[in-house]
């Protein structure tokens, strides 16, 4: 097992570096120099030039990519255009914002996923299976801003129950984080829903069953036990997905995390803060992944011996 | 399962009663000022940005500050007493002030004044071309000197500045937001001007005392200001990405002044003028929307084709149907708002008819005429309509212009290469001078080419470049408007369209607001007025 | 998403069983069952179908123009001139709304295609090959599906600029790599099968054992995942337009109509309310059908 993670890892090095790279070509591909965009409508040619030169954009793109590479490694992502300081210490700053949204969305998403799929498999074609698959569809249907903009318009600007926007205590941050938690939600219930009535169909459940235990502590005690295997894989999945939601819920709650820096970062044509940002959000996913693998195999007795 | 829903219902009330508790349009300090902004600023060091003006007009003084008096905008003292110009328009002896201070305490001196002045050089960055105009600027800049020879410092309160050529509009340039006295000995001394709150250190009424980047930044009354005391003591801006999102706070009352220019102009229109009459504050934002034609493309460069573009325009629609009829209409260069403006000039009527009448003449069959209108993928959605319009109207008359979207620096670098078939774009006053606007577009082969109007005629472009040098106003004002006359009566060189209001809302709290001169996004929080 | 996977690899097996024994059902006795099974199915099939035939005919289907402004009729609500009202431009909205399912249909269909095709020529390349070429065109897979993915489409949009072109381009590159994951394991698995080394052995040639076996294999499970990113592609193509990098006014897409109609979300629903309306359906259809495939194409799952 200590081998396979070890592998793993070397993989997860590699990936990131291919993830810089490729963000590195990107970027440099765009046309336009990104300082004559910064500067703006009244900046003068000779001013853009040399300022072109102080923030090492002339030099040829090898140079420039070893800069980049051993800044990152040293945690220095480079001082950001728009909003003129360090893009690390931007970063930093906003990463705390980002795993507080993205940790409620995720327990929004399970507590409501679980819950809902649970029931929709012990009532299976029954009125809540029903309304519940129908209301998950709904959340996988629906675009992410259209959820966003809806709760904060009936919760705090009709209801007053909860702040229109802003970071601002734990009470800013439920409806950010159930906007960007409705779709998973809407998938994990699903999930649970299929996993659990193959389970359930299974022998030693029914082995359990014949026992005479009391159905609701067989489900708990042996299908869920069983169901977390595809579920904790989907945690991987969902780390990806809530950065992706996280750029346009943080927008429209003007929560300021690392989604609402990259889109500020576009907006701005601000190359370190985009490559800052990028790299970073990738990291976390990589990361993620390589967590999952592990719990996988703690989790799946099955791996753990093939190791 | 009863357990999973009883947890999960518990949540859900939880959450609910807790925050029904937290009263809404929550507790404000009385004197406070809560506004909002769509994008962080970048810096509040002038020698690094040209749009970030909110912190340098209210943390800063200067020598002079244009403000409205009454209907127009004028030039007043400010940190200058006294002045006087020599005949020739070239040196100005200035007196200052002798009671300011820093809101650190240190004194400010002749000395500072000109530390300010060389910075902006030394700095080399933005906004650079009024200390250029300068004798020995250029020198400094490139670091062939160590001092701004053509500023001479006679004592504590009296210095001398001598320029290159004579400017008519030197002094309202400098109340430019870029020409802000900053300390020389505290420059000295602190590492991160115009980031840290604590290490930006100004002279004007207030002090910045947070900035959270992306969340807000807070002015707080600095008690060692020389002025009048003003009526909010402190003021709140957040930064709130998404318009949709400021509209529902300033509704809520959480917000005390709405910049409304953000939001689509039919909700202002159904949002706020029927519900908030007696809130609503326009100032003209003084500058030009207008339609380039490249002269160096095939069919732009017919004066005729120009001119039936000018005619197949209905420019009054565009103005009641997409801005609501907050906009003036603009017939020339130079805007309304800024001195030299001409009033009597007459636009093209519209004349759809008349157009197709003389692209006929021309030699143009219907459909032949064909070019690209650039238009940028970040315009706001009034623009966007603008240009749908415009190429609409032009297909009526028989030009197909079709609207190509750029990303904004792809835009930028085809605009400045001199090859942008045509475009609509805005140019916002920097100061209030005419050079401002006739230099920059028409002041010579590279300005002209760089915006892509490739206006050919050297003869004229010289004269536009001699008249920054006329010392006398009036004949200043005479030749601007004969040039006027001349680049867009006879040369069409551009389609003027107009000039839009900037329109804010203001909240119950608030008794009184005056928007900067310029109509910029930022203001003199010294202009408000609370209840 | 992954158990799903699992299952439908599953499903591949039985195709290949039935292969084997000869009696493989055709597309047409697939469909058959389907429309026999599932009415749900079907009837998503029908709308879709629907979906399509505006897009085809939208010029027969409306007097206007679904660019031309009209500036003194702007919002209007719907009546009987603009039966769905008209837009911020003055625009008829359901002129709009057919000629953008053009669009938006394009943008479901044709990114998902061309990543299919390229993910699976890939993974086919990566399973069979194996060694230093796996060893690649699996990392790269790896690097794709790091990003998390609306920030790889929001760099790609931003290197490559706006456009229908570009949106589906990015979104095809966005949506290959999940797919050469399947395609591969499903190749590496049968690589190791016995009839495809007896096929070998006896001098078949390797891309013919390609054709003949690994594809027609990894078929319902593509064409399930084709209808699960259909529907995902749309999505991303709206959350591109709120972030202003999909397409550009005045073409139109239900997406982008939908971001342009959010600021008047408060005075103007139906703004942004039809296009939103309109994309859940394509996508809870493309959901339906994909269930329905899935019933179909997966004997085992559904016996149970």
């Amino acid at each position: 097992m200590k081998q396979n993670i070890i592998k793993r890892l070397l993989q997860a090095v590699f990936v990131l570096l291919g993830v810089a790279l490729l963000i590195f070509i990107m970027l440099r591909i765009v046309p336009g120099n990104p300082i004559a965009t910064m500067m703006g409508e009244h900046a003068d040619p000779a001013t853009i030039e040399r300022m072109t030169a102080e923030f090492g954009l002339d030099q040829p793109a090898i140079v420039q990519f070893a800069r980049y590479l051993s800044g990152a490694v040293r945690g220095d992502f480079g001082t950001s255009y728009s909003l003129g300081r360090p893009v690390a210490a931007l970063m930093r700053q906003a990463f705390g914002n980002t795993l507080k949204l993205a940790f409620l969305a995720a327990l929004f998403a399970w507590i409501l996923g679980i819950t809902c799929g649970i029931i929709a498999a012990v009532k299976k074609n029954g009125l809540l299976d029903r309304l519940f698959m129908g209301l998950s569809l709904l959340g996988v249907s629906m675009p992410v801003f259209m959820v966003a903009m809806l709760l904060q318009y009936v919760f705090a600007f009709h209801l007053h129950w909860l702040p229109i926007s802003g970071v601002d205590g734990l009470k800013s941050f439920i409806l950010p984080a159930i906007a960007l938690g409705w779709n998973s939600a809407g998938s994990v219930s699903r999930l649970v829903r299929s996993t659990l009535i193959e389970i359930l169909q299974e022998d030693y459940i029914d082995t359990a069953r014949a026992k005479g235990n009391r159905q609701m502590g067989v489900l708990l005690r042996h299908a869920l036990r069983n169901a977390m295997l595809p579920v904790v894989t989907m945690m991987a999945i969902q780390i990806s997905s809530l950065l992706s939601g996280a750029v346009i819920t943080e927008t429209i709650f003007s929560i300021n995390g690392i989604g609402q820096l990259a889109v500020q970062a576009i907006n701005g044509r601000d190359i370190p803060l985009l490559q800052g940002t990028a790299l970073f959000s990738t990291a976390i996913v990589i990361i993620g992944n390589l967590l999952a693998d592990c719990l996988y195999s703690v989790l799946d007795p099955r791996i753990r011996k093939e190791a | 399962m009863k357990k999973g829903i009883c947890l999960a219902a518990s949540l859900v009330l939880a959450l609910s009663g807790q925050t029904a508790l937290t009263a809404q349009g929550a507790f404000v300090e009385e004197g406070t000022l809560r506004t909002a902004v769509l994008y962080d600023m970048s810096t509040m060091d002038v020698s690094k940005t040209t749009d970030n003006y909110m912190v340098p007009l209210n943390v800063f003084d200067r020598l002079f500050e244009t403000k409205v008096v009454g209907e127009t905008a004028e030039v007043v003292k400010s940190l200058c007493t006294e002045y006087a110009v020599s005949e020739d328009g070239l040196t100005y002896d200035f007196e200052i002030r002798s009671d300011v201070v820093f809101s650190n305490g240190s004194a400010l001196t002749s000395s500072d004044v000109k530390y300010s002045f060389e910075r902006l050089l030394i700095e080399a960055r933005d906004n650079t071309d009024i200390p250029l105009e300068v004798v020995g600027g250029e020198a400094l800049m490139k670091g062939e000197a160590s001092e701004l020879a053509g500023f001479t410092v006679t004592d504590d309160t009296h210095f001398t500045v001598t320029l290159n050529a004579p400017n008519a509009g030197f002094l309202a340039e400098l109340s430019a937001p870029a020409m802000s006295i900053v300390d020389a000995e505290t420059m000295a001394e602190v590492k991160n001007f115009g980031v840290e709150p604590a290490d930006t250190i100004g002279s004007g009424p207030y002090k910045v005392t947070e900035w959270e980047a992306n969340n807000h930044y807070t002015l707080e009354y600095n008690d060692k200001y020389w002025g009048e005391e003003p009526s909010v003591k402190k003021v709140i801006v957040e930064v709130i990405p998404n318009a949709a999102t400021q509209n529902l706070k300033f509704q809520n009352r959480e917000l005390d002044i709405i910049d409304l220019q953000n939001l689509d102009s039919t909700i202002v229109q159904s949002m706020y003028k029927p519900v908030y009459p007696d809130q609503m504050i326009s100032t003209p934002k003084v500058g030009m929307t207008y339609l380039v034609m490249n002269e160096n493309n095939e069919y732009l460069k017919d004066v005729r084709v120009r001119r039936a573009i000018g005619m197949a325009l209905d420019v009054d629609l565009f103005i009641n149907g997409i801005y609501n009829g907050d906009a003036i209409r603009e017939n020339g260069i130079i805007p309304t708002g800024i001195w030299a403006h001409n009033d009597s000039l007459e636009g093209l009527p519209y004349d759809p008819d008349g157009a197709k009448a003389l692209l006929k003449e021309a030699g143009y069959s219907d459909g032949e005429i064909h070019f690209e209108i650039a238009m940028d993928s970040a315009a706001d959605s009034n623009t966007q309509l603008l240009c749908g319009s415009i190429s609409q109207y032009l297909e009526r008359v028989g030009i197909r212009a079709s609207i190509q979207s750029y990303d904004h620096s792809a835009w930028l670098a085809l605009r400045n290469s001199g090859e942008m078939d045509s475009f609509v774009a805005r140019w916002g006053m920097d100061y209030n001078d005419p050079a401002n606007i006739m230099y920059t577009f028409f002041g010579s082969p590279e300005n002209t080419k760089g915006r892509s109007i490739n206006y050919p005629d050297t003869e004229i472009m010289d004269r536009v470049s001699a008249a920054r040098a006329i010392v006398d106003d009036a004949a200043r004002e005479a030749e601007y408007q004969a040039l006027e006359q001349k680049l867009i009566g006879e040369d069409v060189a551009w389609i003027p369209l107009f000039e839009e209001l900037h329109l804010y809302c203001i909240g119950s709290r608030v008794e009184s607001f005056t928007p900067h001169w310029a109509g910029f996004s930022d203001f003199y929080v010294t202009d408000v007025v609370l209840k | 998403m992954f158990g799903k996977k699992k299952k439908l690899m599953a499903a591949g097996e039985d195709v290949r069983l039935k292969s084997q024994i000869g009696e493989a059902e055709t597309f047409w006795d697939l469909m058959r069952r389907l429309a026999k099974e599932n009415k749900l199915a079907v009837f998503s099939a029908v709308v879709i179908l629907l979906f399509i035939l505006a897009a085809i005919f939208a010029p027969f289907l409306t007097p206007y123009s679904y660019k031309d402004m009209d500036l003194l009729n702007r919002l209007s609500p719907p009546s009987g001139a603009h039966l769905l009202g008209t837009d911020e431009g003055g625009r008829d909205i359901l002129t709009r709304m057919l000629y953008g399912s053009r669009v938006s249909l394009m943008i479901g269909v044709l990114p998902t295609l061309l990543g299919m095709i390229l993910g699976a020529a890939l993974g086919i390349i990566a399973g069979v090959i194996g060694g230093k070429t796996d060893a690649i065109i699996m990392r790269i897979a790896d690097i794709t599906l790091g990003f998390p993915s609306m920030l790889l489409a929001m760099l790609i949009m931003y290197t490559l600029g706006g456009g229908l072109m570009n949106v589906v381009l990015t979104l095809s590159l966005v949506n290959w790599a999940s797919v050469s994951r399947i395609v591969r394991s499903e190749a590496i698995r049968l690589k190791q099968n016995e009839y495809v080394e007896a096929a070998r052995a006896i001098g078949v040639k390797k891309r013919v054992i390609l054709w003949r076996h690994i594809l027609p294999n990894c078929l319902p499970t593509l064409i399930v995942l084709f209808t699960l990113n259909v529907p995902s592609s749309i999505l991303t193509e709206s959350s591109l337009s709120f972030l202003g990098l999909g397409i550009q006014v005045p073409d139109a897409s239900w997406g982008l109509m939908v971001n342009m109609g959010r600021q008047f979300l408060y005075i103007a629903p139906w703004l942004s309310l039809v296009p939103s309306a309109a994309i859940m359906l394509v996508v809870l259809a493309f959901n339906f059908l994909g269930d329905g495939l899935r019933d179909v194409l997966d004997p085992h799952q559904k016996n149970q």
